[in-house]
């Protein structure tokens, strides 16, 4: 159990700054606090391109080995507390 | 009304968009549930019983993160960073030219700007998140009291742990802030603003529940009604604008003609939204967290202007707290306001495309005249925002009910805009294959 926390904390480490650089290379949409409550209209950009495109599949694959590393790491803390 | 909510689902295009922000909504709240690693989830829930009503120092931060923050989760911080950056952003083009050059540059420019409030987003995150786990790590968050389960949040406490759920909280605002802008590209409506709505939303049932229990069901029904009439208002005041009127000279370029035609300047009653009760509310917070830094040690008395502070300015049905928040948000209402709405800008731009105010020269006098409608409006609309920010502390002070009153303040100016911005959205969309749309 020892082990298996150790490597999935180094695991938690590593993705999330990839996941936080990740989010940082995409292109930013909305434009910032008169946009968000309330002012005019959005004008939405067409389509997104190739890059963006894998980016947005590699940032989603990322963010769901974050989230399930983080929902294991908890389980096992709890289980260690527990017994 | 209910055939158009049919349409809604019909058109296959719309229900995709709603369905894919549905989606990131039920993500986003599923994350405000999961604990950070090496946060004690048992001890968190028993210490929250604890303190149902306390805590008024995170009060505005905890509403705006759906009350995540209190819990610990990996989505403790919610909208906050991204809501800050925007602020300073959009301040700091007053002090630095090169950002408003930006500004002004289109759409390239706003791009760049975007681009550096994300940046300043997550270095906040960093900041924001490292505060929230030394304070839970020193047994503070829940102010001072020290049960055995407050004191004991984490489960480790060693330097590793905490770079480690500092870097998770960072990355988790990172991935809000990504879906927000997934909505706002994919889905229907601004994606932040409905972030943040669902959390206030969420809210809702636990504190009109709270109502309930303390109170019985008279005054909860009380609660509702005179919430439905205080949503009703605010939307009358927000709807309600000033139409300057606008002659376009008509123009033949070539064999083209431009021009010619009659619109209209709107001047809402108020233009500032609900960033001044934001900036009153966080102003006023500075006071508390002076006092609270200024705790005295056990055994010795507290300086007399903290006490001074703790009595009169933290406490939120103070008539002094309750003057100084109408005053500071009057006056954010108005420098907020001069911010984003520039005349001078507005009567160039109509100079330079021919366009002139009846009655009115174009170009200086047309700005004057600008300046005087706008000031002139904004000051029913800054009393109004003064009053609406008011109403939880009123219903404090009268009812006795709790702090999170649902029916005021930031959350329904929040609640009331982004709802009448995401229904319009809609309707703009169903009306593009219906000629009737949401809204008659």
């Amino acid at each position: 159990m020892e082990i298996l926390q150790v490597i999935l904390q180094i695991v938690l480490g590593i993705t999330s700054l990839l996941l936080t650089m990740l989010i940082l290379l995409h292109k930013g949409r909305g434009g910032g606090l008169s946009d968000m409550f309330g002012g005019g209209m959005t004008s939405s950009l067409g389509s997104s391109g190739v890059a963006e495109r894998n980016l947005n599949r590699i940032t989603v694959i990322l963010g769901l080995v974050w989230f399930v590393v983080i929902v294991v790491l908890g389980v096992i803390t709890k289980f260690d507390t527990g017994l | 009304m209910f055939s158009a909510i049919g349409r809604i689902f019909r058109t296959p295009d719309l229900r995709r968009k709603i369905g894919f922000t549905l989606g990131i909504v039920a993500i986003f709240r599923l994350g405000s549930f999961i604990p950070a690693p090496f946060v004690d989830f048992g001890n968190v829930q028993a210490c929250l019983k604890l303190n149902q009503s306390t805590s008024g120092l995170y009060e505005l931060v905890n509403l705006f993160s759906g009350g995540a923050l209190l819990q610990l989760s990996i989505f403790a911080l919610g909208i906050m960073p991204y809501i800050t950056a925007s602020i300073i952003t959009q301040l700091l083009r007053v002090v630095i030219p090169h950002f408003e050059t930006l500004h002004k540059e289109g759409q390239a420019g706003q791009g760049r700007l975007t681009q550096y409030t994300r940046y300043l987003t997550i270095a906040l995150a960093v900041l924001q998140s490292t505060t929230l786990i030394t304070v839970a790590r020193s047994g503070l968050l829940f102010g001072t009291n020290t049960s055995t389960e407050c004191a004991n949040l984490l489960t480790d406490n060693s330097w590793y742990a905490i770079l480690l759920m500092v870097i998770t909280m960072t990355a988790g605002t990172g991935l809000i802030m990504w879906m927000g802008e997934l909505i706002t590209e994919r889905g229907v409506g601004n994606g932040m603003s409905l972030l943040i709505f669902t959390s206030i939303s969420a809210q809702f049932p636990g504190s009109l529940g709270a109502i309930q229990q303390a109170k019985g069901w008279n005054v909860f029904f009380l609660v509702i009604a005179v919430g439905i009439v205080i949503i009703g208002l605010v939307v009358f005041v927000e709807q309600s604008q000033r139409r300057i009127p606008v002659q376009y000279a008509k123009r033949v370029v070539g064999r083209r003609t431009y021009g010619g035609n009659n619109t209209y300047i709107p001047i809402k009653v108020n233009m500032a939204g609900v960033v001044p009760v934001i900036f009153a509310s966080s102003l006023l917070y500075l006071p508390a967290l002076i006092a609270q830094f200024n705790q005295p040690k056990p055994g010795e008395d507290a300086a007399p202007w903290v006490t001074w502070i703790s009595n009169y300015l933290t406490q939120g049905d103070q008539p002094l707290y309750m003057l100084f928040y109408f005053l500071l948000i009057v006056g954010f209402t108005f420098f907020y306001v001069a911010i984003t709405f520039n005349p001078e800008e507005v009567a160039e731009n109509m100079k330079k495309y021919g366009g002139f105010i009846p009655g009115i020269r174009a170009g200086r006098p047309t700005a004057e005249y600008l300046d005087y409608v706008l000031t002139r409006i904004t000051f029913p609309g800054s009393l109004y925002l003064g009053f609406v920010a008011l109403i939880p502390l009123l219903a404090l002070a009268i009812v006795q009910a709790n702090q999170n009153f649902p029916f005021g303040g930031a959350s329904i100016l929040i609640i009331v805009g982004v709802g009448l911005e995401t229904v319009k959205q809609i309707d703009a969309q169903l009306q593009q294959r219906h000629y009737e749309g949401l809204l008659k």
